[in-house]
């Protein structure tokens, strides 16, 4: 035996040490040590019951699955992470609440089963994950979204929609916000990719609330809830990846 | 001053070092970084790069290289291709354009690609998002982009501009040129001028009103704007800017406001005059006995001031047009040389068969002979006047009655010449023009305007002239008017042109084959079969000592959609896709030999 293939065995030795390093995945998810490498590298992790993922156990309409997250009792939340392990795209949204509470409603679309993972960074770095596993018999990303057969983005595309109402606890208000966009994932033959990457709320006096950026996988039409601190009207505006740009604003 | 400085405190030996880097600098700055307005104005003389849409702001499509020339082009090969991928294939009708290291070339369906230069590998893309409900007439093509400080510029199909950054290829502003729903659409190459954006409209079939609009490049934001239709109100600045001639001075009633002209094909530019001119399409409809007068500025070479956006002078090909003739031709700046005297001039092979050559500084006819072996349209153009001497070949009025009488005519609708650019060489002194010999039988019907619906008011089918042959690649003396050579095509043209100072000639067949030809003789030097139709518009540049030669191949255009006979003869050609690049073969061991 040379050598060569010593030093080799010895690199696996070592690689799989450091992968070892990362805390086993109360998921058991195949793609965990891809997404951990992807998303996670150098930094530090850990699974946290404070940080939740509400969503049906099973899809009933692969392109539109309502998702719920939440990261209440975690102080300090300086952004939210949304990936679903299996889609051919993974990331989802990225969220940075400011000032607002650290919970988004959203629906996306899903390839096939995966976990649904949300992992919430706090100020001193550490990335909270929680996360459930979604059955689904798939297809949602690369089907041509809705919006290639209806044509209402033709003529409406990047319409807000909003409402506003006090929160049950009175210690603020919530927003849902619904915008027409074909979110295309670029996936389907001959479609190319065209989605709304950014949304900032601010309020009335321009200090933003919280920032959103959104990929691929979110459904079309997008419908989004925040919950926000404080009261009155809130400004949206946002644009898609071609440069299409919308703003409007949410009175209560 | 600092040089000075720095060259008297050091040995003799390092200045010819310092001069050396010195120059070195300036000839990288010379091709990187932003482009400037300087740099767009000179592009022509500066081989290293390609920045603009016809070689040129003038548009000649001449290039100085010499390394492929009439002698070594038998050993031109291919150095890369490119395929555009996807099922989207169609026309590809576009110009790369070369800056920094990279290619941008733009294809059908309204997509842009980035590749690098040396080795072709794709670097970004953009596909635009298309609306089902577009409606370009004539294919959906895109004829290139422009470049200005770090963006590349291009329209697409529903009727926008799109300004990308060139290293990431992230959009960096959008903005609407009008509602595709009313048939607007653009497929044009832009061309800047002093830091603006020019551009046209097309939708010509669908009563739009042509116009043509300059903004800031950096921004999107609007200049000016200047309708090419008698009676519309022109903006500077946001604020009112005088109509464009006198309303219903050569246009009856309210047929104006859906009078077409439109600007489909772009400008080009003369530093000199500070004049953009633009062709502009036919007016609408077709039914010329819906609107008796010249129907200004159809048919037109509309030559407009860049700074204030008012029309200094215009030339009329075709008063009120019957034939589809649209004079949208590109017109081009050269100096003509004739009896001892050097005039400032511009020619333009228009759509109706006549080679003009016009003063640029004032619009004034200087000479108007045919390009193409038949005209039943007119007899000549009368020097005095400017006007077409006719020659009683119009359809028919249909009255009230569901067809007008037939006539046959000829060119046909397709033109003498349709969109693809012509060359001028300075070198030669020849003009290198497309052509193509076909007729049509045309009638006339009743037609009312309706948003975003084809607004013709005529029926027609096109004939090829000959058996043989339908294009002709001619090489025209713009002071004798005469033909000095001609290149026989089974297929139509449809092709872009590009002459070089090494005795060349380059175009593209339907066919397949790119071709050169020496530029003297006519004579066929050079061929390659791409694999599908060559409709685009060959250019050139050079890199590390090299010359290549780059041309986007695959068939398409308005010639199989509407071309009647004709679109049977070419329906066999393959569709395709992608961006071929040729250099001289260099054997490998002369590479390794040489290092």
């Amino acid at each position: 035996m040379s050598t060569l293939p010593l030093i080799v065995m010895l690199c696996l030795v070592a690689a799989s040490a450091s992968a070892a390093e990362l805390p086993a995945d109360p998921l058991n998810s195949p793609a965990w040590s891809t997404i951990a490498g992807r998303y996670f590298k150098g930094q530090t992790v850990a699974f946290d019951a404070r940080v939740k993922v509400t969503a049906p156990s099973s899809a009933e309409d692969p392109l539109d699955v309502p998702v719920q997250i939440s990261a209440e009792g975690l102080p300090d939340v300086q952004e939210m992470l949304v990936v679903a392990d299996l889609n051919p795209i993974q990331k989802i949204l990225s969220y940075e609440p400011l000032r607002a509470a650290p919970s988004l409603a959203f629906r996306f679309k899903v390839e096939q089963s995966t976990p649904i993972r949300v992992a919430a960074r706090t100020r001193d770095g550490v990335w909270h994950l929680g996360g459930v596993w979604l059955s689904a018999a798939g297809g949602g990303c690369t089907t041509p979204s809705y919006g290639s057969a209806d044509p209402v983005w033709q003529t409406r595309l990047n319409e807000v929609r909003g409402r506003l109402w006090p929160a049950d606890d009175h210690t603020g208000q919530r927003l849902r916000l619904r915008v027409i966009h074909p979110m295309d994932t670029g996936l389907a033959n001959g479609i190319p990719a065209f989605y709304i990457d950014r949304i900032v709320l601010s309020d009335a006096k321009g200090v933003t609330l919280a920032r959103l950026n959104t990929f691929e996988p979110v459904s079309e039409n997008p419908v989004l809830s925040f919950d926000l601190r404080g009261s009155g009207a809130v400004q949206v505006s946002g644009g898609d990846i071609q440069g299409n740009t919308f703003s409007a604003e949410i009175s209560p | 001053m600092s040089s000075n400085a720095v060259a008297s405190n050091v040995a003799g030996g390092s200045i010819k070092a310092l001069a050396g880097l010195a120059l070195a600098a300036s000839i990288s700055s010379a091709f990187a970084g932003p482009v400037t307005d300087a740099m767009i104005l000179n592009d022509q003389n500066t081989p290293n790069d390609v920045l603009t849409v016809g070689m040129g702001t003038t548009g000649q499509r001449f290039s100085s290289s010499t390394q492929i020339n009439s002698d070594t082009v038998v050993d031109l090969v291919p150095a890369w291709s490119f395929s555009f991928g996807g099922e989207k294939q169609r026309g590809q009708e576009t110009q790369a354009l070369v800056h920094d290291g990279k290619i941008f070339i733009t294809g059908s369906y309204s997509r842009l690609w980035a590749l690098d230069q040396k080795t072709g590998s794709k670097l970004w893309s953009y596909e635009h998002r298309l609306p089902e409900g577009i409606v370009p007439c004539c294919d959906v093509v895109n004829r290139g982009a422009a470049l200005y400080d770090n963006l590349v510029i291009f329209g697409t199909l529903d009727a926008k501009l799109v300004a990308l950054n060139a290293d990431t290829g992230k959009v960096v502003w959008t903005e609407t040129i009008d509602d595709f729903k009313g048939g607007y659409s653009y497929t044009a190459a832009p061309l800047i001028v002093k830091g603006k954006l020019i551009t046209g409209v097309s939708g010509g079939e669908f009563g739009v009103v042509g116009r043509i609009e300059a903004r800031d490049a950096k921004t999107g934001k609007m200049v000016w704007s200047r309708p090419t239709v008698e009676g519309h109100m022109g903006y500077l600045n946001g604020k009112e800017n005088g109509i464009s001639g006198k309303t219903n001075a050569t246009w009856p009633g309210d047929l104006w406001k859906t009078g077409g002209a439109a600007t489909w094909l772009g400008c080009t530019y003369g530093a000199d005059t500070n004049l953009i001119y633009c062709g502009t399409g036919n007016p609408a409809p077709w039914n010329a006995f819906t609107r008796p007068g010249d129907n200004l500025y159809s048919t037109s070479t509309v030559a407009i001031n860049a700074d204030n956006g008012k029309i200094e002078w215009s030339y009329q090909g075709t008063p009120n047009d019957h034939w589809d003739f649209d004079g949208v031709n590109e017109f081009i700046a050269f100096d003509l040389k004739k009896d001892g005297k050097t005039v400032k001039a511009g020619a333009k092979a228009d759509r109706n068969g006549f080679f003009y050559v016009l003063n640029r500084e004032n619009g004034k006819l200087l000479a108007a002979s045919p390009f193409v072996t038949k005209q039943t349209w007119a007899s000549g153009v009368d020097l005095k006047t400017g006007r077409p001497v006719e020659s009683n070949n119009r359809p028919g009025d249909p009255q009230k009655a569901e067809k007008g009488s037939s006539v046959f005519a000829a060119p046909s609708f397709l033109g003498g010449k349709n969109w693809m650019p012509m060359a001028y060489s300075g070198q030669t002194g020849l003009f290198y023009v497309p052509a193509n010999e076909w007729g049509m039988d045309i009638w006339n019907e009743p037609i009312t305007y309706k948003k975003g619906a084809a607004y013709l008011g005529a029926g027609f089918t096109i004939k090829p002239l000959y058996d043989d042959y339908i294009g002709a690649l001619r090489a025209v003396d713009p002071a004798t008017g005469k033909i000095v050579w001609e290149y026989k095509n089974p297929a139509p043209l449809w092709g872009g042109v590009m002459t070089t100072a090494g005795n060349l000639v380059f175009t593209g067949t339907p066919e397949g084959f790119l071709k050169a030809f020496d530029a003297k003789t006519g004579k066929e030097l050079w061929k390659f079969q791409t694999g599908s139709g060559v409709v685009g518009q060959p250019t050139t540049w050079e890199q590390d000592g090299e010359q290549y030669v780059g041309v986007a191949s695959g068939w398409g255009g308005a010639v199989p959609l509407w071309g009647g006979e004709v679109a049977k003869k070419v329906k066999d050609i393959s569709q395709g896709g992608s961006f071929w690049v040729f250099k001289l073969h260099k054997s490998g061991k002369a590479t390794v030999a040489q290092q």
